[in-house]
């Protein structure tokens, strides 16, 4: 079916997300919870747009709108700017040191803060994108706890998780850099839990946690003869097929 | 004597007592009444023809006057009773049928005692559907229920008419779902059963949460099988084999009491399989909640049954089609399913003969406050606000003059007087700026300040929003942090602006209910009382006395009479005068603590603003 996004008509599969339309027609609309590897949550609320449909105008976030119909969508109006702007803005208060937000700050015009207080140390913005992460990897060893304004993410009790495996796969998909992974000799801290790093029998250098190595292989049932990294994997991989060719 | 003219001279004694052990009057000692009046009908056995019997049943609404005993078939309704008038009731009332004057309910409208409870101005304006039962059986009892027609309807649905019918029946009652939002049940279970995937569950929520609202507490812990019942016919309606009834634990006697009430129905064959012998099939079982707030909010408390955290999810898709476990789920709030029964009894066209246009039935409130009759009512929709607060609530405790009534909890909104007139319905409410919510009813005096409440709702709801969207666990921080600097004497210009945009945002960008509603108690201070904003803003005075940093008093030289009630009555030694003339408080030592002008009885004590 065809769809008007700001405008421009494009063509849409009954039930795809109006931000998945605008992406492939070149339409960008701001998102921070949002990452194509996992399933959206509606939560940051920047990809708010206005959707026209049976003549009403409603606000709802394009990440998670379903459509079903031919409608028409805003994605720039003044109002959904101006309540972006306002979202920019508290995101901007909780977290500013985060470069993501300090862009989205420019990208919005907002000046400095001056009304309300500002975490300086705090990084999070709760998008939750860590936790989505940590459930599809299969680990679950983090959860937001608490609630209001005291919500936060965390493994149980705040102590080292004893379910995390280590992957990182929380801290490579945070749009903020707010979950800390420092690697010195061999070893990964993560959640406050030391990990114990796995060399690649190639090249020889750290690149997988033991616990992420049975994980995976526990996953799997699969033997694994060599422990290689990726970059190693596909050469080598590459060199056996060179022949073939 | 003889053992026979002792008998005949009890003969009379055949009268039901029924004690009121809702939670207000549990507190005040009625079960302890119970006791006590149970040991003397046994003390007394063998000289009975007839044993009175003796019941506690569920919340009767009078709350304000408990503990409540009704003794029927005299009608003779006694308040506030306490353990020793157990005695005096048992001997002139039980046996003699005298009526006790003392203890008889003081009409606050004529100010006089009157001997049933239905004479009463309270009781006299209200309509009991949903509360049909409460009051009048215990609730422990399944036979008490029967025995005043239920699981009646229950057959009639199963054996006398098709599903179709039954949704058509509530759709044409015009019932809309007493959770807070208003959605047409009927419309609701009939998209539900539309939809053709299996297993459909059917869900009850009683995650009451609003401060000051017990309308659905009091139905699951006074009329539990009314709920079950209706469920039971909504599941057959929509072709559920399985159903909740989420709790929050926190009520621990609905838990119990609804338990119970399960238990019972499933030994009389209610719930089951093959229910009455009629082929369907229905589990019910009850879920308790950890008592966030939010859980309230459909897509949160099928989270918290799902047993996932209690977080709202988008609804592009509804609960009907996707619910629990992403099956179809028609979720109903306690009133709501309490009135299905008595729909299906009496029919649509009685049903939709009461009530508006739009919002037909009756609505429970919890009327609490500065209200001289607190409890529980049940009103016709279309009620005006004025008729609840000072008819039915008998007016304003203290003398003091009406300022604004709070509706649908914490994110509903203030109505001031001049709306007082409002048909109490889904649509009116809406328009004030307010919601009906699940039936809260807050009275608020003169001595409210405004921005105090709206400050005290949104600390709330900062602190029960889940906190997963950005709108609303960041815009309600936000604007909480705006009101405690205004009523902190912090406020300044622009404020009311920021305010009123971040609201915009708020309502419009929230994942769920909770966000879309959080602002309705800021929008509606600033639109009815922003002068009071303002007086804190720009002049630094709170005009209630309330906040603290922005109150002082003062004597007026020419009011004062120089009693010096007020210097006796001052915790903290700062007012001081000689007899006869005016007294003067010195601001140093003053507290604000306002002793002082509750203490004077001649209005000479006067709130300004900041020192």
């Amino acid at each position: 079916m065809k769809i008007l996004i700001d405008n421009k008509e494009c063509e849409a599969q009954y039930g795809e997300y109006i931000l998945d339309v605008a992406k492939r027609n070149g339409i960008y609309i701001p998102t921070l919870c949002h990452s194509d590897a996992l399933p959206g949550q509606g939560s940051c609320r920047l990809c708010i747009v206005e959707v026209i449909e049976g003549g009403k105008k409603k606000v709802v976030v394009s990440c998670l709108y379903p459509i079903t119909g031919e409608i028409e969508v805003l994605t720039n109006s003044e109002k959904i700017i101006r309540m972006r702007k306002n979202i920019v803005r508290l995101l901007a208060a909780r977290a500013p040191k985060s470069d993501y937000i300090k862009k989205l700050k420019q990208e919005y015009g907002i000046t400095e803060e001056g009304r309300f207080s500002v975490d300086e140390e705090e990084k999070c913005v709760l998008c939750g994108l860590c936790v989505r992460a940590c459930e599809e990897i299969g680990a679950k060893a983090i959860s937001t706890v608490n609630r209001g304004t005291a919500k936060k993410v965390s493994p149980p009790f705040e102590e080292p998780p004893e379910d995390c495996i280590g992957c990182g796969a929380c801290a490579s998909v945070c749009p903020t850099g707010a979950i800390k992974v420092q690697e010195i000799e061999g070893k990964r801290v993560i959640w406050n839990r030391s990990f114990e790093l796995l060399k690649c029998e190639n090249c020889g250098k750290y690149f997988i946690t033991k616990e992420q190595f049975e994980y995976i292989r526990n996953k799997f049932g699969i033997e694994i003869k060599q422990i290689l990294c990726d970059v190693c994997r596909k050469k080598l991989t590459a060199q056996k097929l060179i022949p073939l060719a | 004597m003889p053992k026979k003219a002792v008998m005949k001279m009890y003969e009379n004694a055949k009268r039901t007592v029924l004690i009121c052990c809702g939670t207000g009057c549990l507190a005040n000692n009625s079960m302890q009444i119970y006791e006590r009046l149970k040991k003397k009908v046994e003390d007394y056995g063998p000289y009975f023809q007839i044993i009175p019997v003796l019941k506690t049943t569920g919340c009767n609404g009078l709350c304000e006057k408990g503990p409540i005993v009704n003794i029927l078939p005299d009608e003779i309704f006694y308040c506030k009773v306490k353990v020793e008038d157990v005695d005096e009731i048992f001997e002139k009332t039980l046996l003699k049928g005298e009526v006790i004057e003392r203890l008889l309910y003081l009409d606050t409208a004529t100010g006089r005692r009157v001997r049933s409870h239905k004479e009463s101005e309270f009781f006299k304006r209200q309509l009991k559907i949903a509360l049909r039962n409460i009051g009048q059986i215990d609730p422990g009892s399944i036979d008490d229920y029967i025995e005043r027609g239920g699981y009646k309807s229950l057959k009639k649905a199963l054996f006398e008419m098709t599903p179709e019918e039954i949704i058509s029946e509530i759709e044409r009652s015009g019932l809309r779902g007493r959770g807070g939002a208003g959605f047409p049940t009927g419309y609701k279970w009939k998209q539900a059963r539309k939809i053709n995937s299996f297993p459909k569950f059917i869900a009850c929520n009683g995650d009451e949460g609003d401060p000051g609202a017990f309308m659905d507490r009091s139905i699951m812990e006074g009329d539990p099988h009314s709920i079950i019942e209706g469920m039971i016919i909504g599941a057959y309606a929509v072709g559920a084999e399985k159903g909740f009834v989420y709790i929050r634990d926190e009520y621990s006697l609905a838990v119990k009491n609804v338990s119970r009430a399960i238990k019972d129905a499933y030994e009389r064959g209610f719930l089951g399989r093959n229910i009455l012998g009629s082929g369907f099939n229905l589990d019910i079982e009850v879920v308790r909640g950890g008592g966030a707030f939010v859980c309230g909010e459909s897509t949160a408390l099928m989270a918290s049954i799902e047993g996932k955290v209690g977080e709202p999810r988008v609804k592009y898709i509804r609960s009907t089609e996707k619910g629990l476990w992403g099956q179809p789920t028609v979720l109903n709030n306690v009133e709501t399913w309490a009135n299905v029964p008595v729909i299906i009894e009496k029919g649509a066209d009685w049903y939709s003969s009461i009530g508006t246009e739009k919002s037909k039935g009756t609505k429970v409130f919890s009327l609490v406050g500065k209200v001289k009759n607190t409890g529980l009512i049940e009103v016709p929709m279309g009620t005006t606000l004025r008729e609840i607060i000072f008819e039915i609530g008998g007016g304003i405790t203290g003398g003091k003059r009406f300022k604004a009534v709070q509706t649908g909890g914490p994110s509903g909104g203030c109505i001031p007087e001049e709306l007082l007139d409002l048909p109490v319905d889904f649509d009116s409410l809406d328009k004030a700026g307010s919601m009906m919510g699940s039936g809260g009813m807050i009275v608020m005096d003169e001595s409210t300040c405004m921005v105090e409440v709206a400050r005290y709702y949104l600390k709330f709801l900062s602190e029960e929003s889940c906190g997963k969207c950005t709108p609303c666990r960041e815009g309600i921080r936000r604007m909480l942090e705006i009101l405690e600097d205004i009523c902190a004497g912090r406020g300044r210009e622009g404020d009311l602006e920021l305010l009123l945009e971040l609201s915009e945002t708020v309502k419009e960008a929230s994942l769920c209910g909770l966000g879309k509603t959080a602002p309705n108690p800021v929008l509606t201070t600033i639109k009815y009382f922003k002068d009071e904003y303002l007086a804190h803003i720009r002049e630094k005075r709170c005009p209630a006395g309330v906040c603290k940093n922005l109150t002082s008093y003062r004597i007026n030289p020419e009011l004062c009479r120089g009693c010096g009630v007020c210097a006796k009555k001052c915790p903290a030694g700062a007012i001081s005068g000689k007899p006869k003339s005016p007294y003067v408080i010195d601001t140093v030592k003053c507290i604000v603590c306002g002793a002082c002008k509750e203490a004077c009885r001649f209005n000479a004590v006067e709130v300004v603003g900041r020192r």
